[in-house]
């Protein structure tokens, strides 16, 4: 049983690395957690209080979510009221969302979050609590009508909202500036093992150029040298 | 700075390491309850701790802030002997595998809210540095799996051995986590600082061993 979790697991880590997107990571993950009724799933960090509903949706990383739900969830500001975000913010074990029946007792407006969700395909729910290298906490939900999800398959999600997440923020970490076509074209180049003078007459542009666009490149990416820089864009997917 | 701490040279030693098995004392039984380890000295010691056992300690200004404890896998360590139910694989082990252990940081000096205080830094640096030098790529870790997201973000290659359980009132996954110069850039660049972390002497030290 356990055995075979952990293969699971394992493949699941293995297909990540294949996965380029956000999108692929989304797919991924519900291919491998379908099997215990889970339909959906969102991920992102916490957004800190009185954001606006546009840096709250930015913080969402990966998520195939009802959008009639999200919709009225972040129309409404209900993350500020929402138990899951509480209990992720104050407890770094994962739960399920049954488990904060107790929270939404005294309160009203958790208990009206958890209960509208219920009516968008979100009826039962299993979320882990996450922590960014930079301390930042994270939330990764996994949603479905009806689960069929043993107490020992908690690890294992756990274990999977980690590694997509970590995947995820490999894959999107910003560039502070986008790259230029010309800059990817010599890029490219270089990543063929061409010299700055080859890239000059392959591009017709001059050798001095070639190696000035190679460093404004290599500052973009924060990169060390030219060789760190093809990597990270070929990470980053700007360049195959 | 981090001193490598082993059967060779801890005479030289036998002070700092009096006060890292205070450390680990204060951190382990004292603030994190591990009963079972509590010693009436004070100095929290195990079996493991013999001549094998190579001990990495952060000092400044001759106090030991930080401190962990590497152990060989190709004989007794916790995966093997203490904790084996955390791996439902095969087990890994070899000269280029050891096993990490009683990582702590001094109270004082963790810093939180700051992404990885220097400390900490400086002691998964310590082990990336002295693995590359002496020919060590993987390590063993039984942790909480908050941790894992971490060392994902550092570019360790981390690979679950066994689903989390719940031991003794925590959560604890046991991995085997694969490094290499890409690791020690990313620490570097979040130290913001390129030199290495590890004293002189104890470099020529383990180079030699």
């Amino acid at each position: 049983m356990s055995r075979r979790d952990l293969d699971r697991t394992l493949e699941f880590v293995r297909s990540l690395e294949h996965a380029k997107s956000a999108d692929a990571i989304c797919a991924a993950m519900l291919k491998t957690v379908s099997r215990f009724g889970i339909r959906h799933i969102l991920a992102g960090t916490i957004p800190t209080p009185r954001s606006t509903r546009k840096q709250q949706e930015a913080h969402v990383l990966l998520h195939d979510w009802p959008q009639a739900w999200w919709d009225r969830y972040f129309s409404n500001g209900y993350l500020f009221v929402d138990p899951a975000i509480k209990h992720v913010l104050n407890d770094t074990r994962p739960f399920l969302w049954s488990e904060l029946d107790p929270l939404c007792h005294d309160d009203p407006a958790a208990a009206r979050v958890m209960n509208e969700a219920s009516e968008f395909q979100l009826k039962q729910g299993f979320t882990v609590s996450l922590m960014t290298l930079d301390d930042t906490s994270a939330g990764f939900s996994f949603a479905g009508e009806k689960f069929d999800l043993a107490p020992e398959h908690h690890g294992m999600l756990q274990l999977l909202a980690t590694y997509a997440l970590g995947r995820t923020l490999i894959v999107e970490e910003p560039l502070q500036v986008p790259l230029t076509p010309r800059e990817r074209d010599v890029l490219r180049w270089a990543a063929e093992g061409k010299t700055d003078w080859e890239i000059g007459i392959i591009l017709h542009i001059s050798e001095h150029t070639s190696d000035k666009m190679l460093r404004l490149v290599r500052q973009k990416l924060t990169a060390s040298n030219r060789a760190h820089a093809i990597a990270k864009a070929i990470r980053f997917g700007i360049i195959d | 700075m981090i001193h490598i701490v082993t059967a060779e040279n801890r005479d030289q030693f036998t002070e700092q390491l009096e006060q890292a098995y205070r450390l680990r004392h204060t951190v382990f039984v004292d603030e994190m309850k591990w009963e079972e380890l509590r010693k009436p000295d004070g100095r929290e010691i195990d079996q493991f701790d013999d001549e094998r056992a190579l001990h990495m300690l952060y000092v400044r200004d001759g106090i030991v802030l930080g401190y962990q404890r590497m152990l060989p896998t190709i004989r007794a360590h916790l995966l093997s002997d203490v904790m084996p139910e955390l791996c439902d694989d095969d087990r890994p082990s070899g000269p280029d595998i050891w096993e990490w252990t009683r990582y702590c940081v001094a109270r004082a000096h963790r810093e939180r809210g700051r992404a990885l205080s220097p400390i900490a830094n400086a002691l998964l640096s310590g082990i990336v540095e002295w693995g590359l030098q002496c020919g060590v790529n993987r390590i063993i870790i039984e942790m909480d799996p908050i941790w894992l997201l971490r060392l994902v973000q550092l570019h360790f290659r981390v690979t679950p051995l066994g689903l989390p359980k719940r031991i003794g009132g925590s959560d604890i996954v046991a991995v085997v986590a694969a490094f290499d110069e890409r690791t020690l850039n990313r620490l570097r660049e979040m130290r913001g600082d390129h030199s290495t972390v590890l004293v002189e002497e104890s470099q020529s030290k383990t180079v030699s061993a």
